[in-house]
């Protein structure tokens, strides 16, 4: 595995560039407090709207923040919603559609037809909803998010259960007396997760994409919290000056497509019918 | 790879869709600049039959039909089409008699005698008379609309003669003639309304059919008459040709409901329009340079305001009226006037600038934060306290009020108060809780129903706005008898002295900060003359003329 992940980094740049954006935006948010050479939130309305300079090298915005400080902090935001949605989504997903798939019948149905539900509403929307009626912070977007993103979990994870159950060695630990529980968790789940794997890899840029919307529109948490959709928001009045959204916007573009790099590089290097490709 | 580039291309996309707004506008702004030289050739939009002058306003309307005008712009067009019997002149905070000759009120006040002028006439041709007065205000009473609450006051109306009206007042009512300069009671050809339709019967709110008729063309006896509303798009005014007074010269009127102020800015520097009204701080910076282009910058009525529940269990500390009077001294309004853009200001207290006995603006040095932290520390609260502020989604004139949280937290940081922002949708929740008095702290505005001094009265302890803030009449035995007085001072100089004992009892005190009236920004095409703010019409399209 770890050879293979060598290999991949090697042979695919897509996914070496992926990894270095990434990493870079992680070591960022992480060291945001170091690197920031201003304050995120205190206000300097003396140098309000600069264009970018020395002194702020990404300008300032409307209350003269330093927008550089503001998009280091903001990775912190985005990151932590891009990963956690995507581990709570797929934690959730993958218990609901390995239940449905494994145990089957009248279960399987009422579960699968409740998970389709919540697919039937455009996703944004549904979002949108659960953010407004429970309020906007950085808990209940996420909330919303997961809410939203586990029935695609858990109708892949159900697909792939279908077709593992059928498996001699499901039927040779049912014959050795396991429980059911004991061999939906020892023997299925390990079996089928792979797949949910390689989709939450490439997951995450999409919900950091989401994420930034839903603050974009003013669905994250309040502000002056810099959050990267937040700060493009900010921008859409000022239009003729492009560094107070544009920065931000450009962080969120690259973070999503480093993830996505990453998760399509993932998908190849863990997915076996594509490895031979490779 | 080919899903890879569609990955690439489609978050591409999205971040774009986020960001262009930011980006891409850059470019074609400094293209318009270039144009300037064509800006004076924006008589191709008909010149052939005369001055016509094109603008751009807001939106937010569906009706033109005066008997139901209550948003922001109508105003705009039916003080060009129709007249009231009184009218403000030049922004003036007095009301002047238009349609009325003169006016007299009785000893007890309760009765409005107004005496019409003769020579007027309708655009159909008709004579005005009281009738025509009686039927306009009995209508707008029984329409039921939202203006209707505007005839409160009105107990009944009777016509002793052609020329004619005395109102009978249910109490005192010192705003009276204001209301009566409000669009919603604007005098109707009532010949041709009942014809169409119209009629001011008690059951007027199921059995008038005159709005449609109304949405297209106007009945009365102003300047201009409409000759097509397309809702949310345009509207055309022409010249009345029958109009009893002296007109101005501009022949047609072109009003696009094109609210987006970076369009407007655009087409107002390429000449298209002629008058742009709904431009923002940003986009008024990029017209600064531009020839021809006359900018005008004044605050309106609209008033943003810190509200401190006076109720200990939803305000918590800021309940104490020491910590409010800290929190007073803490905001920096020069700072927020910034915020806000030119033309803001920062009124003396509950009654804005540019309202009858308003008292000079509150000074920005008025900010010390060294007597706040002392004030604080009488309280009790010596290293501060954390508070939540609960903020709507909503905007005032443009100005985001979690913008103005965001500068009230970073005012009162200086004073170790530590205020943690939450948002709100206002249709989740926010409004309820603010009509309740439940909040405990939060930034809001208040936008003037008609433009009268004593719509600020509901401020007072006791009244509407005040118990919001549960600030109830006991709590200030002082304070809340102005609001009885206020209502009955007809006489400007008694007015003007109530209001100012007003203002002055709350310059220091009460749970409300009054921070910013927001500004009204109108740029225009300097081949016009004659063009203004006003606060009850928008602009008054009756003083323009073109060079």
């Amino acid at each position: 595995m770890l050879r293979s992940l060598k290999k991949l980094l090697k042979s695919n740049y897509l996914f070496t560039f992926g990894c270095v954006i990434c990493l870079a935006w992680i070591i960022a948010a992480i060291l945001a407090p170091v690197i920031a050479p201003y304050d995120p939130i205190v206000q300097d309305l003396a140098v309000r709207l600069q264009p970018p300079s020395k002194a702020h090298i990404f300008g300032t915005n409307s209350f003269g923040q330093d927008i550089f400080s503001r998009v280091l902090y903001g990775g912190r935001y985005s990151l932590l919603a891009g990963c956690l949605t995507v581990i709570l989504a797929g934690a959730i997903g993958t218990f609901y559609g390995a239940i449905a798939g494994y145990v089957g019948g009248k279960v399987d149905n009422v579960m699968m037809r409740f998970s389709e539900m919540i697919l039937s509403f455009p996703s944004l929307i549904l979002a949108m909803i659960i953010n407004a009626v429970m309020g906007s912070n950085l808990f209940n977007t996420m909330f919303a998010l997961v809410i939203v993103a586990w029935p695609t979990y858990a109708r892949l994870m159900r697909s792939v259960v279908l077709s593992v159950k059928e498996n001699e060695y499901v039927a040779a630990a049912k014959v050795l007396g396991s429980s059911k529980l004991r061999v939906l968790v020892k023997e299925i789940i390990p079996n089928s997760v792979s797949s949910v794997l390689i989709m939450a890899t490439t997951d995450i840029g999409n919900q950091i994409l989401m994420f930034s919307t839903l603050s974009f529109l003013g669905l994250g948490s309040a502000p002056p919290t810099p959050e990267w959709g937040m700060m493009v928001s900010e921008g859409v009045d000022y239009f003729n000056k492009f560094w107070v959204s544009g920065f931000p916007g450009l962080a969120i573009f690259t973070m999503a497509v480093g993830a996505n790099f990453i998760g399509d590089g993932l998908r190849d290097l863990l997915d076996p019918k594509l490895r031979k490709n490779m | 790879m080919k899903k890879k580039l569609l990955a690439v291309a489609l978050s591409f996309a999205m971040v774009l869709g986020l960001a262009a707004c930011g980006n891409s506008d850059s470019g074609s702004a400094t293209n318009n600049n270039g144009n300037n030289g064509t800006t004076a050739e924006s008589g191709d939009n008909g010149s052939a039959e005369g001055n016509t002058v094109v603008l751009a306003m807001g939106a937010g309307f569906s009706t033109l039909d005066p008997g139901y005008v209550y948003e922001k712009y109508p105003p705009l067009i039916v003080n060009a089409c129709y007249e009231n019997l009184f009218k403000f002149m030049d922004n003036e905070s007095a009301a002047e008699p238009w349609l009325a000759e003169s006016y007299e009120f009785s000893e007890d006040n309760l009765t409005l005698t107004v005496k019409l002028k003769e020579n007027v006439t309708f655009a159909s041709g008709n004579p005005m008379t009281s009738a025509d007065v009686l039927f306009s205000i009995n209508r707008c009473k029984n329409l039921q609309g939202n203006p209707s609450f505007i005839c409160d006051t009105i107990e009944s109306m009777e016509a002793p003669d052609d020329y004619t009206v005395v109102f009978h007042l249910t109490q005192p009512d010192s705003a009276i003639l204001s209301k009566l300069t409000y669009s919603s009671l604007a005098v109707l050809d009532s010949k041709v309304v009942k014809e169409n339709g119209g009629t001011d019967a008690a059951d007027a709110s199921t059995t008038d059919t005159a709005q449609a008729y109304l949405d297209t063309t106007s009945a009365g006896s102003g300047m201009y008459v409409m000759t097509s509303y397309k809702p949310d798009e345009e509207v055309v005014l022409e010249k009345n040709e029958n109009y009893w007074g002296e007109g101005t010269n501009v022949d047609k009127y072109i009003i696009r409901i094109q609210p987006d102020a970076n369009a407007q800015m655009m087409t107002l520097s390429t000449g298209d329009i002629d008058v742009a009204m709904n431009l923002t701080d940003d986009t008024m910076s990029e017209l600064k340079d531009t020839e021809n282009v006359e900018i005008l910058n004044s605050a309106s009525k609209t008033v943003g305001f810190v509200m401190m529940n006076m109720n200990e269990q939803y305000g918590g500390p800021v309940s104490d009226p020491k910590v409010q009077q800290a929190i007073r001294l803490a905001i920096d309004y020069a700072g927020v006037q910034t915020i806000c853009g030119e033309g803001t200001l920062t009124p003396y207290s509950l009654i804005q600038s540019g309202f009858m006995g308003s008292k000079d603006p509150r000074p920005t040095d008025y900010t010390d934060v060294e007597k706040a932290k002392e004030l604080l520390t009488d309280a009790g609260y010596p290293d501060g306290f954390d508070i939540d502020m609960t903020v709507s989604d909503l905007d005032m004139e443009g100005v985001l009020l979690t913008d103005l949280a965001q500068k009230i937290k970073d005012d009162l940081a200086q004073v170790n108060i530590n205020v943690n922002i939450v948002t709100q949708a206002w249709a989740a929740g926010y409004g309820d809780a603010y009509r309740d008095g439940t909040l405990g702290f939060t930034v809001m505005y208040w936008g003037t129903d008609y433009n009268d001094p004593n719509v600020q009265l509901e401020f007072l302890p006791g009244q509407s706005v005040g118990l919001r803030a549960g600030w109830t009449a006991e709590m200030d035995p002082e304070l809340a008898p102005l609001y009885q007085k206020a209502m009955e001072a007809t006489e400007d100089d008694a007015r003007i002295a109530v209001l100012e004992e007003i203002q002055d009892k709350t310059y220091e005190s009460g749970p409300f900060i009054m921070i910013a009236q927001a500004p009204a920004h109108i740029a225009y095409n300097t081949r016009l003359e004659g063009v203004a703010i006003s606060d009850p019409y928008a602009m008054d399209l009756t003083l323009i003329n073109v060079k």
